[in-house]
Parts: C-alpha cells; structure tokens; sequence
C-alpha cells in the first residue's frame, strides 16, 4: 500500500479565467489557496455567481487552471493519464441531479462509474449492493430515474460517487431544490458517511445551518478565498457576511443582536442548543 | 408532476421471463414469429396461442397490459376480417344479403388470420413488456454487432441510444411545463395562421433548447466526472451472459415450436 | 371566497393502470389580500394545486373558484383567468426566450391584447416594481443578469399583467441568502402598498413564515392542516412528522420553552425573537 498523504486537495495560487472572457477583469477564480484533509468536511459559501462551482471543477480535474495548480493526492490535474484517478478519488456532485443520471434504471446509473473503471462485473455488483443498501436505495434499484422524487435522485447521484470508494466529495449545492425531509436524508447519509468511513466532503451551500456543521467553512466572492476557519468564528462574522449578501445562522444572528441589547452571550454562538445553553445559565436563570 | 411517463412499454418485475437474457428472448421471438407464419392449421395456432397465454401469466404482467397492447390493431383485425368475411368466397353460404354472401371459407380464414396476428402481437408484447428498453437495446445491438466491422460504431451508438431513453422522458415533462408556463402568460399555441402558429412556438422551442443544450453540457462533465472517456474499454454490470437456464429455455421453446409444427400437419 | 378551491380532485391518467390521484377533495380559500403560503412535502400535490388556480389544468372533480368566476370539469374562459391571477414557474428564468429584458416582461401582456403604449407603461411599472432599474436594464439581454436579477425579471414578467392574485411556485429556490430576502421584501411591498393577493408554494419557511397570514398543508394530495399562520405554526411536531421544518428562529424559541421558559413560541423573525428574549429577561427579573 503506497503512502497516502495528509492532505487531500491542494490548490497553489489557483486561477481560472472561462475562455471568450479575456477581457473580462476579474477572472471567475484567483489567487486561492486552499488545501483539504483526509477526513475533513468542508462548506464553500458565497453569493450567487462567486466561483464556488468553478472551483469544484478545478478540484475535479473538469476545468485545467489557467494559473496555479491543483494537487488531488499529490498528482496534479492537469496530468492527462492521471485524470480518471483523480475523478474517482475525487468524486463530484452537481447541483441539478437530473442531469447527472446516465442511465435508465438506478442499478446501472450506480454502475455507470464503475464500468468506466473496467472493474469486473461480480465486483461492480457487489459494490452497487453496498452502496445502495447504505444510502437506502435498494427497492429502487430497477426504477428509472424519471420516477424518483427529488431526495432520491440526489441520494442515487451520491451512490455513483460513492461507489467508486473516493476519498473526497465535492458537493455543488445538491439540496437546492429538495425539501426539508430529502435535505436531512442526503446529507444526513454524506454526514454518516463522513464520520464513520473518513470520508472528506467539500459541500458548497446556500444555507447557513448546513455550513454550520463542517470542520470548516470557506468564504468565497468574486473567485478569491475571503476567509476560512471553523463555522463557529466565521458564521460569527456577521458583519463580513452581510456585506457579501451573506447570513449567519439564526442562533449567531439573534446571538449578535442580544449582544448589542447588553446580553453577556459568548461570541462562537452557532447552534440552537449552544444558545439556549448560554441564555439559561445567565441572562435567563430561572 | 407527472411521474406516469413511460417509454417503451417495460414493466418491472421478477419472474423467469424477465430475467432472460434479451439476446435469447429476442432470438426466441424471430423463430416464434417464423414459425406463426408457417403454421397453416387451426389447431397449431391455438396451441401457439395458449402457449403464448401461458407465458403472459408465468411474467406477473397484468392481462390489462397485453389488452391495451392489443387494442391498436383492433381496426386492423375487424378491417381484416370484414375484407375476409365478405370477399373469400368458397365452402357453404353461411349469410346472404341481397347479392352479398358470407361463406365459411371466408370465416375460416378471416379467423385464422385474425388469430395470428394477435398471436404475434402478443409475443412481441411479452418481449417489450418484460425487457428495458436498454437491454432490448443490447440485445439487438448484438445481432446489428457485425456492422462494426465495417465500421460502425455500434458500442456509441448503444450508449446514444441509452442516454435518449433515459432523457427523453424527462425531456417531455419539461416541455410540458414550459408550455404551461407560457400558457399561463398567455400564449396561444392553437389559433392562428400557420405562419402565426410557427412563430407562436418560438416561446417553446428556444427554452426548450436552451434548456436541452445545457443538459448535454452538464451530463457530458458528468459522464467525464465519473471517468467517462469516448472510446474508452468498458465493463458492464449485467454481463451478457447466457446462463443454462437460458439455453434451456431456448430449447424448451423450440420444443413447443416443433410441437406445433408436428400439430400442422 | 375570493380565490380557492371546493371539493377539488385532480387525477392524472384516469382510465390508465398509472392512474395517480395528485389531489383528493382539496378545499380552501384565500381571502383578498392575503398573503397565504402553501406548504408540504414534494410530491404533496402543491404544484397540481396552483396550477389549477391559473387554468392550466382542468379538475377531475370539484372546482376552482375566483371571485365570480368558476373553472369546473366544463369549460370556462381560461384567458380571463389568467389575466387576473399570476402564477410564476419553479426558476420560471429557465423559461425565458427573448432577445430583451423588455420583451420578455412584454410577453403576457401583449398575449392578453394590450395596446402597445399600455404594454409599455406595465413592463415600466413591473421592473420597477421589482427594484430594477428601468433604463438599465430594459434592452439588456435576459441572459447576461446575474441569477438573482434574472429571478426578479421572471417575476416582473408575471406582474405586467398587473394580476390581482399572485402565485409563486419554490420563488427562492437556487438563490443565496441576500438574494432570498430581497425576493420575500418585495413580495411584502407589493402585498402591502397595492393590496395584492399573494400565495406562495414552498418548503423553506425561513424568511417567508413572518409574512405569512394564512398557511395550508398539503400532504399527499389532501389538506391536512388550514389556518391562520401562528396556529398553524403551533403545530411544530405534526409538521415535523409531515417532513417541513419551522423557521430556525422558531425552533430557537421552542428549544427556549422545552427548557421550561415561559417563551413565547410564535416568532418568525430575528427582531421578534430579540423583542421577545429581552421581555423576557425583563418578566424573570421581577
């Protein structure tokens, strides 16, 4: 077994310019540095148009950097025999699940990956097995995916990564359409998945209680890494985030606007729990 | 929503005839066929008839889905029969109107021909009804397979046409919508010249290829996402193999197939 | 009743072995003025309801009922219908085909027959309505705005038809944060200033719940819950069993009261939950 470095992704003073806009002055990404562990999940949040996507791309080996690299397990992306490794170490989510989907019933669509990765069929069928059973797709594994709801459909999307066994997930918005009930499936099971089998996720949200919960949250706009840290300092930082159109989550809001009403509430406010915790064992001692 | 879309006509299930391999069922219909088509007596042809009856049942499909399948040569079997009923003449008067007669020769075989081809529509039905559209696909791809060594590209061709059938579906239901959504601005997609209908649908067609274009876009760095690349050596899920039980089931149909031919005589 | 539905049923393929029942006996009304929201889980039926509401399907059974008009299983004058209530799309930009901002918001009301000098003062008023600038923005093509100018365009081009009902179908869906309360800001405006009639069919309550006056729950093609918006919002654990999640800012002040504060529950927004915890921490203190 070789050595499998700490870190996962690295980007080295990554910029992305989309072809026809030259003369555009900013370009969709520059100047980031940004590096993801073996294990770690990380959320991407920035306004609408900023570069998080184009940034996924990048860390798939979809897009090839105009300046700078990007190193998936220490291989670069633009080595053009290493891209299948690196597409399945590395596997990508996108937002509409419609459109990802290739085939016409879901065992095949789970199998699609693999068959691209000439594994012998006994052994692709073993992992379509596991890898539905997990995510709680077995008694669909011959619908076609016109008859999926929404929530199944993103959970089917994960099942082809998943089943290539990659060390990272790259995740562009994929709850988006869903509601709440097939939010807190899909990404209750990338969440399982993450924790239990080290799994690295780099998830890229609008929703800022979904962000709460990574290791770390990266602040994008305008294609440059603003800042990052734990969700419990950045999505305390409202005030950067309000001027990126950006919003903590409620308990930080509320949290910030107490604060300004003379509340001693401490500052890594994040979640309903911490709140409610730090509220009734001072202000709001019975 | 409207999940009622299908294509093709295939019903899920887990019987014996559903899990056979496409290449020998689809072989297993052409003979079949062949043979509907040399049987010239009544007895063979109803033995074929319940025989094929008897695998509709042994495939769980409900009766209601072979009836509606039916349903569209019902014109072509009672335009068929009246052309037999009233212009085979030979054997005993069974009716006369006037200067029309109906004799049984003309019965026989208005029936006789009538029983054949719902026989046939039935056998193909079992076939559409218990295979994906996909393995059909494969299946027929196998027998088409010596055209790529004149160069067609028969396995991009199967991956083509399994990417239509997966889309095609959903591409309906979005044209469905936009063509609400532009109703319900108003549009009209009825009145008009037929110039002024052409230009009507401008509303539809151009979101409609935006829309279809994208998907390509997305679906094409999602096939590459998942290491996808033209040409490339694949492996497949299903393997195309034929099991004994497929032989064995070849061979129990021919049997019934001789079985019928030694009823024709 | 200004606008609703008696005894509406809607099956999709009657007669076929996939026949669906999408809508089973769905009773309800919104008053003039109202601003209502229409919740459930996908696949409850939302999306068959509202179109109804705007002609584009034709009851089973039952009928829809505006003002003096009624739209049974026989025919009625559709165009007169959807000439006075509005109903925009799922990312209704996805529908655009003009060459102009300006067609484009023209489209409806040059299909209802409008003088083209009438046209021109509602597009006017419509993108004006919506927060965009008029000059600016009128001969740009549609495709060149950023997501969220091209969500507020969708809904201009609902609005040139100057309707008197509303309908938005997931109006937030894909937008950021900042994008999302401009979007429910103006949908406050307008149902304030000019008395308009709004519905809106979602499953994410955050920023819309405090708007609301009247709520309807949908699940599997049934009403199962119809109210005024804080009785219904009471209801937080049939909800949850339904799938729908309450505000954040809510699930804050119930964690409040689970942890035996005299809280009150029904706050929607953070100036609310601010006013509410500072009362509060006034009521403990005497």
């Amino acid at each position: 077994m070789k050595s499998r470095p700490e870190i996962l992704i690295e980007a080295r003073e990554l910029a992305y310019r989309y072809p026809g806009e030259e003369n555009i002055s900013s370009p969709a990404v520059y100047g980031v540095n940004l590096s993801v562990k073996r294990g770690e999940y990380v959320s991407l949040i920035g306004p609408n148009g900023s570069g998080k996507t184009t940034l996924l791309k990048l860390f798939n080996a979809l897009l090839a950097p105009t300046e700078g690299e990007v190193l998936v397990e220490g291989i670069s992306t633009t080595e053009e025999e290493k891209q299948v490794e690196i597409r399945r170490s590395c596997g990508m989510i996108f937002q509409n699940p419609d459109n990802q989907l290739v085939a016409t019933t879901v065992e095949e669509d789970i199998a699609f990956g693999l068959e691209n990765l000439e594994l012998p069929s006994s052994e692709i069928r073993k992992r379509v097995e596991k890898v539905s059973s997990a995510l709680g797709l077995k008694h669909l594994l011959k619908h076609p995916p016109h008859m999926l709801s929404g929530g199944e459909k993103g959970r089917v999307a994960i099942a082809g990564i998943l089943a290539m066994q990659p060390s990272c997930i790259l995740m562009d918005e994929p709850t988006a359409m869903l509601d709440s009930k097939s939010r807190q499936d899909v990404l209750g099971a990338v969440r399982h998945l993450n924790r239990e089998q080290g799994l690295a996720v780099v998830h890229v949200t609008h929703f800022p209680e979904e962000a709460a919960r990574a290791d770390r949250v990266v602040i994008i706009d305008q294609g440059r890494l603003i800042e990052q840290g734990p969700p419990s300092v950045i999505m305390n930082k409202l005030q950067l985030l309000h001027q990126l159109g950006l919003q903590g989550t409620a308990p930080s809001e509320l949290a910030a606007l107490l604060r300004k009403d003379g509340f001693s509430i401490p500052e890594e406010i994040l979640n309903c729990q911490e709140l409610v915790q730090s509220l009734c064992t001072s202000e709001l001692k019975i | 929503m409207n999940r009622s879309i299908t294509l093709g006509q295939y019903l899920p299930g887990e019987s014996l005839v559903h899990q056979l391999n496409p290449r020998i069922k689809i072989l297993a219909l052409l003979i079949m066929l062949a043979v509907l088509f040399i049987v010239q007596t009544f007895h063979a042809l109803i033995f074929l008839l319940l025989f094929a009856v008897l695998l509709l049942a042994s495939s769980g499909v409900p009766f209601s889905y072979f009836l509606r399948g039916i349903r569209p040569i019902l014109y072509i079997a009672l335009f068929a029969l009246v052309i037999y009923f009233f212009f085979n003449k030979g054997g005993v008067v069974l009716l006369r109107i006037g200067s029309v007669t109906v004799e049984s020769d003309g019965v026989r075989e208005g029936l006789f021909v009538v029983t054949r081809l719902v026989a046939l529509v039935l056998y193909s039905l079992l076939l559409t009804l218990t295979t994906t559209p996909l393995s059909l696909t494969h299946g027929m791809g196998y027998f088409l397979k010596p055209l790529s060594y004149i160069g067609l590209p028969t396995d991009e061709v199967a991956m083509i046409m399994s990417i239509a059938l997966r889309f095609i579906p959903t591409l309906m239901e979005e044209s469905q919508r936009l063509m609400r959504a532009q109703l319900s601005r108003g549009a009209d997609f009825e009145s008009g010249s037929i110039f002024r209908k052409a230009k009507n649908l401008v509303p539809l067609i151009v979101p409609l290829f935006i829309s279809a274009f994208r998907r390509a876009d997305e679906l094409a760095l999602a096939m590459e996402a998942r290491g996808f690349r033209l040409g490339a050596r694949r492996t497949r899920l299903h393997e195309d193999i034929i099991a004994p039980r497929d032989w064995a089931v070849l061979i129990f149909v021919l049997a019934v197939l001789t079985a019928a031919l030694a009823l024709n005589i | 009743m200004y606008i609703g539905t008696e005894n509406l049923s809607h099956i999709y393929m009657p007669g076929t072995p996939y026949a669906t029942k999408a809508l089973d006996e769905v009773s309800f009304s919104v008053g003039e003025g109202d601003f209502a929201l229409l919740i459930g889980p996908s696949g409850s039926g939302k999306s068959t309801l509202i179109q109804h509401l705007n002609g584009l399907l034709k009851p089973t059974g039952g009928r829809v009922v505006f003002e003096d008009l009624e739209l049974g299983a026989e025919n009625v004058d559709l165009l007169s219908l959807r000439k006075r209530v509005g109903l925009v799309f799922q990312m209704a930009e996805e529908h655009f085909f003009s060459e102009t901002v300006y067609d484009e918001v023209a489209f409806a009301p040059r299909n209802l027959g409008l003088e083209e000098d009438l046209v021109e003062q509602n597009v006017r008023s419509a993108l004006e309505n919506v927060g965009l600038d008029w000059q600016e923005v009128c001969h740009r093509h549609p495709f060149q705005l950023s997501s969220g100018q091209k969500r507020l365009v969708a809904l201009a081009a609902v609005l040139s038809i100057k309707p008197e009902v509303l309908i938005l179908d997931e109006p937030t869906a894909g937008l950021d944060p900042g994008g999302r309360l401009h979007l429910f800001d103006l949908l406050r405006m307008l149902n304030q200033q000019t008395g308009l009639t709004v519905l809106v069919c979602t499953h994410h309550m955050d920023e819309v719940a405090a708007l609301a006056d009247k709520v309807l729950v949908l699940n599997r093609g049934k009403v199962v819950m119809a109210g005024p918006a804080p009785d219904i919002f009471a209801r937080r654990q049939e909800l949850n069993d339904l799938g729908l999640s309450l505000p954040e800012i809510t699930e804050v002040m119930h964690c409040l009261a689970k942890k035996g504060l005299p809280a009150r529950t029904d706050i929607y927004t953070l100036e609310q939950a601010r006013a509410e915890i500072n009362s509060l921490k006034r009521r403990l203190k005497k």
